[in-house]
């Protein structure tokens, strides 16, 4: 009667340490105007806007797959570097990017506020700096990005994000 | 005490049966969404529709600039009966300057041109104050009344100074027009209900409302139980 009792209470205690526990992924991870502050070390340069019409719209729609929601996209740009802050759905709700481009190629890219219920992972460090120094090669990045299981709609969009921000500073010179 | 735990067994093993097999072929099919397509496809049945009450919409807030109507139902904003744009916020208020209707939000404005489109969102990295609580016009120029304060700015809404003032035109909610309303009724029963939404209900009780949600519980609970007594019953096999 011991044995059953000391049995089955191991295997209660087994039972609750394998049990995956689901922690939520969303948040607001760092404002527009802290990763703007952070990106150009306190000295934010005035926005400006470019318009989404003509090529460029059609051009933008086929790095999305998608038309471009929006007449407009600002950003923020000075002798060093541009900076874009850029939304895409992942799976269902909006993911907000962050991303510093200078020379051509990627230097920082963070997502500031993460909506979904899945795939949170792709904020990390470990995979974020995948993208670092990538540039785009025929409206492709130059390199292959490491998925995340469970978190492919969500790498797709960064990937998407990505390939905006580098076309949009070229094309912003 | 044995001979207790095996009937206590069977018994809910037979409850709990059809249920698990629900449980099981809902968690399958919700595992492969993606694969299925299974949250692109939606269904239009009349009865489903009524069932999550397609026919009751109701608009979060509604506010009428010039000819058109804005409103927001949950995260998506529309102008008149075309989904525009999606705000996590609350629209709090809406005003119109020179060419553009400008949406508050508690963060953020969003701006549209006169015929509707959604031209950008603007928030804090452009300076705009944030904590709104309402957005009005003040001699033609916009004011946003703050937690912290009024500020005004000029059509650019880029600068913007605080200040306070007497006579504000501030924005206020109105009801959305019933043929409006038709219309968005029709919308919304034209988009559907998904299949992943209607799955994921079965699977978690909830397509029976806030009963269902018990009583998945309850079957939950009793699987909890069953997989006890089986291990009880494995156990003392063994001894």
């Amino acid at each position: 009667m011991k044995f059953n009792f000391y049995t089955l209470r191991v295997l209660v205690i087994l039972g609750l340490m394998v049990s995956s526990i689901t922690v939520s992924a969303r948040g607001v991870y760092q404002t527009d105007q802290d990763f703007l502050i952070e990106s150009f070390n306190g000295s934010v340069p005035n926005s400006k806007v470019v318009w989404i019409k003509g090529d460029l719209k059609s051009t933008i729609a086929e790095i999305l797959g998608h038309h471009y929601v929006g007449l407009r996209i600002r950003y923020w740009q000075n002798e060093q570097a541009s900076a874009w802050i850029l939304e895409e759905i992942g799976k269902e709700k909006p993911i907000t990017f962050g991303i510093v481009v200078a020379d051509g190629k990627i230097a920082t890219m963070k997502v500031l506020a993460f909506r979904e219920s899945r795939g949170g992972e792709i904020r990390h460090p470990a995979f974020t700096e995948q993208f670092k120094q990538a540039t785009l090669d025929e409206l492709q990045l130059d390199r292959h990005i490491d998925g995340v299981s469970g978190a492919t709609l969500s790498v797709r969009a960064m990937t998407v994000v990505a390939r905006l921000a580098l076309y949009l500073d070229k094309f912003t010179g | 005490m044995n001979r207790r735990m095996r009937s206590l067994h069977r018994s809910m093993g037979a409850l709990v049966a059809i249920f698990v097999l629900i449980l099981a072929s809902t968690g399958i099919l919700l595992n492969h969404t993606s694969d299925l397509d299974l949250d692109k496809r939606f269904l239009t049945w009349n009865w489903l529709l009524t069932h999550y009450r397609v026919n009751d919409v109701a608009a979060d807030a509604v506010y009428l600039l010039d000819r058109h109507t804005i409103s927001q139902f949950g995260s998506q904003v529309f102008v008149d009966t075309t989904p525009v744009t999606q705000s996590y916020e609350p629209i709090l208020g809406g005003i119109i300057i020179d060419d553009l209707m400008v949406i508050a939000t508690e963060n953020a404005l969003l701006l549209f041109t006169p015929d509707g489109e959604f031209i950008e969102r603007m928030g804090d990295s452009v300076g705009i104050p944030s904590g709104i609580q309402n957005i009005g016009l003040f001699h033609g120029e916009p004011i946003v009344q703050t937690r912290d304060g009024m500020w005004r700015s000029d059509f650019m809404l880029d600068q913007w100074e605080q200040l306070s003032l007497d006579g504000v035109g501030w924005s206020e909610p109105q009801a959305m027009p019933e043929s409006l309303q038709n219309a968005l009724v029709s919308y919304f029963r034209a988009e559907g209900v998904s299949v992943e939404r209607v799955i994921l209900d079965v699977h978690n009780g909830r397509i029976l409302g806030k009963y269902g949600l018990w009583f998945a519980d309850l079957v939950g609970a009793f699987l909890v139980l069953i997989s006890l007594t089986g291990l009880w019953l494995w156990a003392r096999r063994r001894l």
